[in-house]
């Protein structure tokens, strides 16, 4: 589906066809997306938002388009609502350091869940070490599924900020987040939702949703690098601190006093990755092209078929069997270190990783050092899989 | 014969299948621990040592077929040899290992230039040098390293 419009996924690896299942980590880029990054550097590089030439005019233009974009890919009331930053982790830091800091104190608590990745808790650990409250985790599941039997007691008085992942990016869970974040709000506890994972494979709705955060990470749904989006309410984007200081998140500065920009300005600091953005916005516009509904259903299709397949492989075992995931495979197979069998089949054109997937909790969980995953997009093809499943069988041949 | 087989040479799979030296012994005097938490390699040394000589060396852990082979190899080669000889392999052992240096092997490595393809891996040169460094680390009285 849509596989010629990505040129990294015409290549050989070894000498074989190149067989990318590592979209958890990155996506492939469609060549629109490429196309913008190379238009704003070819026709309109210049910086934004501060220029009266031309040049600085059409590019400023291309990154709110861009902001646009994404506002509607995840149906944000206003573009107003989303700042640009890095991806979900500098997401995640900004709202611990700035809304959830400011609110916090000796003795409160922050709930996250078993399922998150390391970058939705360490900046709670950090924010816990600066002001003395305590992190609290909702416990998974053999199956990977989070175990909300406790939500009530987790969720009381002393929460002050609930912080959980959409799709696990280990397992491919997707958790019941619209559920959670009724359960927060109905004790006032405002909810930011990591959805890294979740914007390549699932429609997300922040009104629906009516999360006070989300974040987006530009890489994982086809864009570039080092891009992503932090939604956020804008009565709370009103109302929080600045995170960096700065050009651009200034409307007045004097020695004595300076006075801050409005949002989303307030929270972009310097001269942003205004390509990153531009490229961002282009794959959010693709991926409305091709339709998020198709792409969530071929997801489905594409689960169904590996499920199958990897289950007929002797001797392995798949780690996180959620009954609401999307297509991404954590598994470990007798006898052969995950790395090795990473090793093995990448010289079989099959890309994969390997190791604990920065979800080291998830791994302790299973008394497991880490695993094999393979994660699959809409593009991906049940060919592909049956490559995998091939590869997967020669490792085993070389290991017996 | 293809650098995949290369890499894993019916000896390195030996080594991985029935390693030698492999278990917690009762009794030692340094130890150390060798982890790659990011690929999941966790090698334990144990070593005894008197007069300056290493009169045991024993390992355990979990780890790729890579580091364990060489493990179990570099027990066998370091078992009896002075912490002056220790150290003179270990460094024969990095030049080994060092993707820019041509030379594919050393006479006092022994079976360890078994691993000489592991250089044109060079995600896995972690996991053939982490035996190795943990007991460096061993030796200098340090409980932990890592490669990655």
């Amino acid at each position: 589906m849509m596989r010629h419009e990505f040129p990294g996924l015409q290549q050989q690896v070894h000498g074989k066809p190149l067989v990318y299942l590592d979209n958890a980590a990155t996506a492939q880029r469609p060549q629109a997306v490429l196309d913008a990054i190379n238009n704003y550097y070819l026709k309109h590089n210049a910086n934004i938002h501060r220029g009266v030439h031309s040049l600085s005019e059409s590019a400023t233009e291309l990154y709110e388009q861009a902001r646009n974009s994404l506002a509607r890919l995840i149906n944000a009331p206003s573009e107003k609502d989303l700042i640009f930053v890095r991806g979900c982790t500098e997401g995640v830091n900004l709202v611990a350091q700035t809304f959830v800091r400011s609110r916090v104190k000796a003795g409160d608590e922050i709930l996250i869940s078993h399922l998150e990745h390391h970058s939705n808790i360490v900046p709670w650990q950090i924010l816990c070490e600066q002001t003395g409250a305590k992190l609290k985790v909702i416990p998974m599941n053999q199956q990977g599924e989070l175990v909300l039997d406790d939500l009530d007691q987790l969720l009381n008085e002393r929460t002050k900020f609930m912080s959980v992942v959409h799709v696990s990016n280990a397992l491919g869970t997707i958790n019941p987040v619209k559920k959670l974040i009724a359960a927060a709000h109905a004790k006032d506890i405002p909810v930011l939702i990591d959805g890294a994972q979740a914007t390549p494979h699932i429609k997300v709705d922040v009104q629906d949703l009516d999360c006070d955060f989300y974040t987006v990470s530009g890489h994982k749904m086809y864009g570039p690098t080092g891009s992503g989006i932090l939604y956020g309410k804008s009565e709370h984007l009103s109302a929080m601190p600045p995170y960096h200081g700065g050009g651009e998140m200034i409307s007045k500065v004097t020695f004595e006093s300076t006075v801050y920009n409005a949002v989303p300005a307030k929270f972009e600091a310097g001269t942003p990755n205004i390509a990153g953005g531009i490229g961002l916005g282009a794959a959010a516009e693709f991926m409305m092209t091709v339709g998020m509904d198709k792409i969530a259903e071929r997801d489905q299709v594409l689960k169904v078929y590996a499920e199958q397949a990897l289950s007929e492989v002797p001797g392995l075992r798949l780690v996180g069997t959620a009954t609401n995931k999307s297509p991404v495979f954590s598994f470990v197979i007798d006898g052969i270190h995950a790395h090795d069998i990473g090793t093995i089949i990448d010289h079989h054109g099959v890309a994969i990783r390997t190791g604990h997937h920065c979800t080291m909790p998830i791994f302790q969980f299973y008394g497991l050092a880490g695993s094999c995953r393979a994660s699959l997009a809409f593009y991906n093809t049940e060919q592909e899989v049956d490559v995998l499943v091939e590869s997967l069988l020669k490792a085993k041949a070389m290991f017996q | 014969m293809s650098e995949l087989n290369k890499l894993y040479k019916k000896a390195v799979l030996a080594h991985n299948k029935n390693p030698h030296n492999y278990g917690k012994p009762e009794t030692w005097t340094h130890h150390a621990e060798g982890l790659n938490a990011i690929c999941g390699d966790l090698v334990e040394v144990y070593l005894t040592i008197a007069d300056d000589r290493l009169v045991a060396v024993n390992f355990a852990g979990e780890s790729c077929a890579i580091a364990m082979a060489s493990a179990s190899m570099m027990t066998e080669l370091s078992t009896g040899l002075t912490l002056q000889d220790w150290q003179n392999r270990f460094n024969l052992f990095k030049q080994l290992m060092d993707p820019n240096n041509e030379q594919v092997s050393y006479d006092e490595l022994g079976e360890v230039n078994t691993l000489i393809t592991v250089k044109k891996f060079p995600s896995r040169i972690k996991s053939a040098t982490l035996c190795w460094y943990a007991v460096d680390a061993a030796i200098k009285g340090q409980s932990s390293t890592t490669t990655e």
